[in-house]
């Protein structure tokens, strides 16, 4: 496997045309709103689209109501969700008095008309948005303001409004490259001209941007090339980056621009330099057509003639693989190659294949994949892929959803029945009744203020020591009156000692008794909890059940649709790559016929000239 | 001859194409499949809503549910690597971050890094911040938060902010109602 990364659609473009928004968020109010922005800012738009719709059903986005409202339009836009996203913006704009609001909800109209092909829609939604949106926001506003005029055919005003751009350079750049390109095909070159050179001379080293300024360079020198302007194009040409991926381009072009001023010695240097490169570059493969041509006006005919009679065998050679790409195209082997490689849960808009593998045919997949058409199909694929892996991942939970079920009903089973003796077993009612008499008992001490009701063990020990000495025959006898004058005086003092401590005594036996009961309600809610559990875990349960039930089916229903439409995709996009590796095939057979003409010149004149 | 050849090579030079183009944003695309995946999208957006919802009240229900966010509040003084949790004395989780995550952060992202079921009653939470501090030193920082957890939901953020004054970071634990 050979390791290559090819970026299918630009960062910038990533997140300005099809990414929402990078909102500024100030204080997160919610942690289910900043979870979102998590993966919304990581460009995982399908996970954060998900979390949004789960947290707003949950009511977690309080605080961030609106906010959220607008994320999960742009959210639904970014996830190509159009009427979706439409619902939501002109839902906010009816429900919405803020005014930065209301600007970003026109804005993302605007955008969703602009995505439909409904410029003129768009056109109005745009022009309602006012004073309040961010600078990025405008930016791409203005944009697409100038696409949609471009996409009309009305360049002058396309071109008003890039003049007139007040928004970050990248952007700029991006409108005026696309406009330059426009004015060159309408054969307006001075216009053209002068917007792709500003572009070309760009000094941001950002890789977008020198992607960018080489295409501006290429476009351009290209422009002058078709009108004739070759001393203008090499100059131009020669800004393209040589280690870039228009560098071929670039030099064929730079060859062509000396070749047109007779000075084909200057222009085989470039040219040789393209001969060895990949072959599937068009611009080499009409190298080995350059080259024997300027041999042959520099009259080294030998040469030429041996170059032509090359370049044959290359075509040939690159033909016989083409007829094996098409073939595997057709019968879908390669897109599966390629699709195998893939890893559909990366974020859309930044799809990187790291190994492609390294087969005869896999050399025409970085080709095809440049397609524009064959990317928004591919694009749809990769989304198809994910929603059925979402779908089989959830099959595949239900499932251990449905044991986890099962699984809990035994457990329920098994523990009701020790269950239940535990909690007879408690007697909590006897508990309860035996505080009533308790508290019954202490409202009579209280109200008959009986201090020996509340006497201590000893104390009581002692009263009925003293009340058994009253009932002892020798008593009364004679000689007991000292006895009997301790005994009022200790009777006194233990009288006196209970009344005093009763107040106390009665307060803590009150507290004791608030303490049964708290401890009492306790058990008691705790009974009730498990009596609750007791009854509401098997309607849970069955709940579950039914849900997990009814859920099943309707996976399977949609996982079919998927696959389904999974099909008609890549039927779809096995057409389309047969159709362009055909159309690179022509080419060849043109060029051939092109070597095969030539040679044939040659020869001719040599015979003539031999004659 | 140079002619036919200039007209291809001029074909090949111009088959640069717009970007950003109308056609390239899906206007052109063929409407029918293409409605056909919006609403096979639509449709798998709204069961993943609702099994998202089953699968949290089956695994994580409301009365055991807690849920650990990490946070980032400017974060100037401390280059984030790591978050490690432990929920009384076990590690329940131990996270490194990418480059992205941390940005996703920084901007303004929560990242859910533990979600799991706890009994009622009183418990400890210990996390353990591992990075970059100020002057590019290893930065190790522990906070702990002792918590009561009720029948509810419990939510406990981990922020991450900057100490000003002292040009230090700061480890925050917070509880959410």
């Amino acid at each position: 496997m050979r390791p290559l990364a090819i970026l299918v659609a630009g960062c910038l473009l990533a997140s300005a045309v099809y990414g929402a928004e990078k909102l500024s968020t100030g204080i997160i109010r919610d942690l289910h709103y900043g979870e979102v922005l998590f993966d919304f800012y990581q460009d995982d738009y399908f996970s954060a689209l998900n979390k949004l719709l789960v947290a707003r059903d949950a009511d977690r986005l309080t605080h961030h109501e609106t906010e959220a409202e607008l994320l999960l339009g742009g959210l639904y836009l970014s996830y190509g969700q159009h009427q979706r996203a439409g619902e939501i913006f002109d839902r906010l704009l009816n429900e919405s008095v803020d005014g930065s609001i209301r600007d970003r909800a026109w804005f993302y109209l605007g955008k969703v008309q602009y995505r439909r092909g409904k410029y003129d829609a768009a056109d109005v939604a745009f022009g309602r948005v006012g004073n309040e949106l961010p600078q990025n926001l405008d930016a791409e506003r203005h944009l697409l303001m100038s696409q949609g005029l471009m996409a009309r055919g009305m360049f002058e005003p396309a071109a008003e409004i890039l003049e007139s751009w007040q928004g970050p350079g990248d952007w700029l750049a991006y409108g005026r490259y696309n406009l330059g390109v426009a004015m060159v095909r309408m054969n307006r070159l001075e216009q053209g001209a002068s917007l792709l050179n500003k572009v070309g001379l760009l000094s941001d080293t950002s890789a977008e941007i020198s992607a960018l300024r080489d295409k501006a360079n290429l476009a351009l020198g290209y422009a002058y090339l078709q009108q004739d302007f070759e001393g203008q194009a090499k100059p131009v040409l020669q800004r393209v980056n040589l280690h870039g991926p228009f560098s071929n381009k670039a030099l064929l072009g730079v060859g062509w621009a000396d070749a047109s001023q007779d000075n084909y010695r200057q222009a085989l240097v470039p040219w040789l330099e393209l001969k060895n490169r990949d072959l599937l570059d068009s611009a080499v493969q009409e190298s080995l057509l350059a080259v024997p041509y300027a041999m042959g006006r520099l009259e080294a005919h030998g040469s030429a003639a041996e170059n032509y009679l090359a370049a044959l065998e290359d075509f040939d050679t690159e033909i016989g693989r083409l007829d094996i790409a098409i073939q595997s195209a057709r019968d879908g082997t390669m897109i599966t190659a390629l699709l195998e490689t893939d890893d559909p849960q990366i974020a859309r808009w930044y799809w990187q294949l790291e190994n492609i593998p390294d087969t005869t045919q896999a050399r025409y997949l970085y080709h095809l994949i440049a397609n524009h058409e064959l990317q928004d199909g591919l694009r749809n694929y990769r989304d198809l892929m994910a929603l059925q892996q979402h779908l089989d991942g959830w099959a595949r939970k239900l499932e251990a959803f449905d044991d986890m079920v099962a699984t809990r009903w035994i457990a329920y089973e098994q523990r009701l029945a020790p269950t239940n003796s535990q909690l007879d077993a408690v007697e909590l009612d006897r508990h309860f009744a035996n505080r009533d008499r308790l508290a019954a008992r202490l409202e009579g001490v209280e109200q008959t203020r009986d201090v020996a009701g509340l006497a201590t063990g000893n104390e009581l020990f002692l009263w009925q020591s003293l009340q058994s000495l009253e009932s002892h025959p020798a008593w009364q006898a004679e000689g007991m009156e000292e006895a009997r004058e301790k005994y009022r005086v200790l009777k006194g003092f233990l009288s006196w000692e209970s009344d005093r401590k009763f107040k106390y005594r009665l307060w803590q036996k009150k507290r004791s008794l608030s303490e049964l009961d708290a401890a009492l309600a306790e058990a008691a809610q705790r009974r009730d909890n498990v009596d609750a559990s007791r009854d509401s875990v098997p309607l849970d349960l069955e709940k579950f059940s039914q849900h997990i039930a009814s859920l099943a089916p309707r996976i399977a229903q949609v996982r079919a649709k998927v696959i389904k439409a999974l099909a008609v995709q890549q039927n779809e996009i096995q057409v389309m790559a047969v159709r362009e590796l055909e159309t690179q095939k022509e080419r060849l057979a043109t060029y051939r016929i092109q070597a095969q003409f030539a040679l044939a010149t040659m020869y001719d004149r040599a015979t003539a000239a031999s004659n | 001859m140079k002619a036919v050849i200039r007209n291809l090579t001029l074909l090949a030079g111009l088959g640069i194409s717009f970007v950003l183009s109308a056609a390239s944003t899906g206007a052109g695309q063929a409407e029918g499949l293409d409605d056909q995946v919006q609403n096979l999208k639509n449709e798998v957006l709204e069961l993943n809503r609702e099994l998202f919802l089953l699968e949290e009240e089956l695994l994580f229900p409301a009365n055991t549910q807690v849920s650990v966010f990490v946070s980032m509040d400017i974060g100037e003084y401390f280059s984030l690597d790591s978050v490690q949790i432990k929920l009384d004395g076990k590690e329940v989780s131990n996270y490194l971050y990418t480059e992205r995550e941390v940005a996703a952060m920084y901007r303004g992202g929560v990242h859910r890094l533990f979600l799991g079921n706890l009994k009622t009653g009183s418990h400890q939470l210990v996390a353990i911040f591992t990075g970059t501090g100020p002057h590019g030193r290893d930065y190790r920082r522990g906070a702990t938060l002792d918590f009561e957890k009720n029948i509810g939901t419990k939510f406990v953020e981990l922020q991450i902010s900057d100490r000003q004054i002292k040009q230090q970071p700061e480890f925050l634990v917070r509880e959410w109602e």
